[in-house]
């Protein structure tokens, strides 16, 4: 029997929209959720995605896809590959097992939104696919990351890390509640779908992969860019939504996508940036993040929104100049206060990694050589306990990481400037213009408080170092410390040292 | 490359044979391979197709073009899927083309 073609049948059978007449139409799609605004109800009519499957289609690719991937975790299972990765790589892998794996089911809750509440039945379709993705990704990941907790407690954060009141997860939950658990299905759809799958998760699950890879990690490399897959196709949802917001209502669109990009790129800087330049081994790197950020965001993103009718983001310079601070600067952050993290931080500082940090980033000595040669000449001086953390940074009231971003002034030098703003009596600080420019805009939403407003507002105690690791729910067998301080100070023994730092009190 | 357009391919054991078929089903266009191990970056100006038959003819009668989505990590430009063939190109560039007939 020959069968009818795809495109022969599926607009019809999709097509399940009809006139309500036991309710109306606001009940069922209220405003709130589907989010139409000054686009006309008719006009999602035209909604439709280019990337087209049928359930059928559907089933079967996804059966081959968790086939495949599946038989390498298990043939790999039997080797001793695990036992021979760098520590280094290994804590590339830990921060995404416990920055990912659960976020992804707060991914199932976006595109069952959008399967809902989703104005066109073809969107409804799409993210019935999404929501499926998603599972699949959660229970790949976290099945994927418990096998190793055998080996390494540290993995136990694959599934506890998105629960904890640890800084990581908490800036997360931020960025990740507001655009997918609150917003409305259109929202959703600029900032998850479009800014986010089409644009930043590329840098997590195509491009780690290439390092993954390089490093020797099959079965890690072999899964996230499995995952992207799925991605690639139900990311669709986004452009398909953008054609018609950008007809009706461009400025929501563009505002939208770039408080999407800001809060992504803030969010990648630290899980994405610190894994390419500085945990995965130096010999194994494929480019540097920015080079990563150029080919994906800079280029292959930015094109995709431009051929939509938008315009780069308002806040185009600062990021551009951020590839070059960003991520260095939350590395240094994350090393420093390493007992708050569910991975090993490695420095990633010697000789030859820091030639390769000059060759890709020309001002990275300027701005952090001196900083780490204080640090190096306090480990090599027996004086470790100089480099841990006696209490809290700033945390950004918008994306909740560390204020940490050096700018340079007229006369030359790196400062991070003091970035505030005050509303309703209190004082709001912030790590960047961007930051502060979309809590502004977006100043009446209900936000996650950070750590520092939590610590200060008495819910964490005691007041300590100890009692703040506790309310994180860390564990002495989870805590992060340096892999190896050895690797990367040797260079540097014997040398004059400068800046020795006296515990507890001045140098 | 102006506007380049097409698949990024992950790892996997069929992906020379369909770089060959893409330029075969391209003649006319420019088809740029950027290999980084994990993944391969295909691209030709605005407009790159892949069709189910040709992708046959070197994978094998009982490949089906939905599989290709077991490789497609990402892509540039939109993708148009149809059940025999599968399309990038530059957004509104069919639409510019219908405006002219």
């Amino acid at each position: 029997m020959t069968l009818l073609k795809r495109e022969e049948w599926q607009d019809f059978v999709r097509d399940v929209d009809w006139t309500l007449s036991y309710v109306d139409e606001e009940a069922a799609f209220p405003e709130w959720f589907s989010g139409t605004g000054k686009v006309p109800r008719e006009a999602w009519l035209k909604w439709e995605e280019d990337y087209k499957v049928s359930y059928q289609e559907y089933v079967y690719t996804q059966r081959e896809k968790e086939t495949s991937t599946y038989a390498v975790k298990a043939a790999l299972s039997r080797s001793t590959t695990f036992d021979h990765l760098d520590e280094g790589w290994k804590s590339s892998t830990k921060m995404h097992f416990g920055g990912v794996a659960q976020v992804e089911y707060t991914a199932v809750l976006a595109e069952l939104k959008m399967a809902r509440f989703g104005l066109n039945g073809a969107w409804r379709n799409m993210a019935t696919f999404g929501q499926l993705d998603e599972l699949r990704h959660n229970a790949l990941t976290t099945y994927f990351g418990h096998e190793f907790v055998v080996k390494d407690p540290q993995y136990d954060w694959t599934q506890k890390a998105y629960t904890t009141n640890d800084w990581v997860p908490i800036s997360l939950r931020t960025l990740f509640d507001g655009i997918m658990t609150t917003s409305n299905v259109v929202d959703c759809a600029l900032q998850v779908p479009l800014a986010f799958e089409t644009g930043f998760t590329n840098l997590q699950f195509v491009a780690l992969s290439a390092d993954a890879l390089e490093s020797g990690d099959i079965n890690f490399a072999n899964m996230i860019s499995s995952i992207q897959t799925d991605e690639a196709r139900h990311s669709q949802q986004g452009v398909a939504t953008l054609e018609i917001l950008v007809e009706h209502d461009p400025v929501r669109a563009q505002w939208v996508i770039d408080k999407g990009f800001w809060g992504s790129a803030r969010a990648f800087a630290a899980l994405t940036g610190p894994s390419m330049d500085y945990y995965t081994p130096v010999e194994h790197r494929k480019q540097s993040y920015r080079e990563f950020m150029e080919e994906w965001i800079v280029d292959q993103f930015v094109r995709t929104i431009e051929d939509y009718g938008l315009k780069k983001p308002w806040f185009w310079d600062e990021f551009m100049r951020g590839l070059d601070t960003w991520h260095h600067s939350l590395h240094m952050g994350m090393w420093w206060w390493r007992p708050t993290l569910w991975w090993k931080p490695k420095a990633g500082v010697s000789k030859d990694e820091r030639d390769w940090l000059r060759e890709k980033y020309p001002n990275w000595e300027t701005v952090y050589g001196d900083k780490w040669d204080v640090i190096i000449d306090n480990i090599n001086n027996n004086n470790v306990e100089a480099t841990l953390p006696e209490t809290l940074p700033y945390l950004c009231s918008t994306c909740h990481l560390p204020c940490c971003n050096p700018t340079q002034s007229r006369d030359g030098s790196w400062r991070i400037r003091n970035k505030s703003l005050s509303y309703s009596g209190r004082t709001y600080h912030f790590c960047s213009n961007g930051c502060r420019q979309i809590w502004w805009k977006d100043r009446d939403n209900v936000n996650h408080q950070t750590l520092v407003d939590r610590f200060l507002a008495g819910a964490i105690q005691p007041m300590t170092v100890e009692g703040i690791l506790g309310y994180m729910g860390m564990t002495p067998e989870v805590m992060g410390d340096d892999p190896d301080y050895t690797a990367w100070t040797k260079d540097y023994v014997g040398r004059e040292a400068t800046g020795l730092v006296q515990v507890g009190g001045a140098s | 490359m102006k506007n380049p357009v097409g698949p990024v391919l992950r790892m996997g054991e069929e992906v020379e044979q369909i770089v060959a078929a893409i330029e075969d089903d391209n003649p006319d266009t420019d088809i740029e391979v950027i290999d980084r191990g994990s993944y391969v970056r295909i691209q030709g100006e605005d407009r790159v197709v892949l069709t189910e038959a040709t992708l046959q003819s070197y994978l094998g009668a009982d490949y089906k073009i939905r599989s290709l989505e077991n490789l497609l990590a990402s892509f540039a430009g939109r993708a148009i899927t149809r059940s025999d063939s599968i399309t990038w190109e530059r957004a509104g560039l069919t639409a510019k083309e219908g405006a002219t007939r």
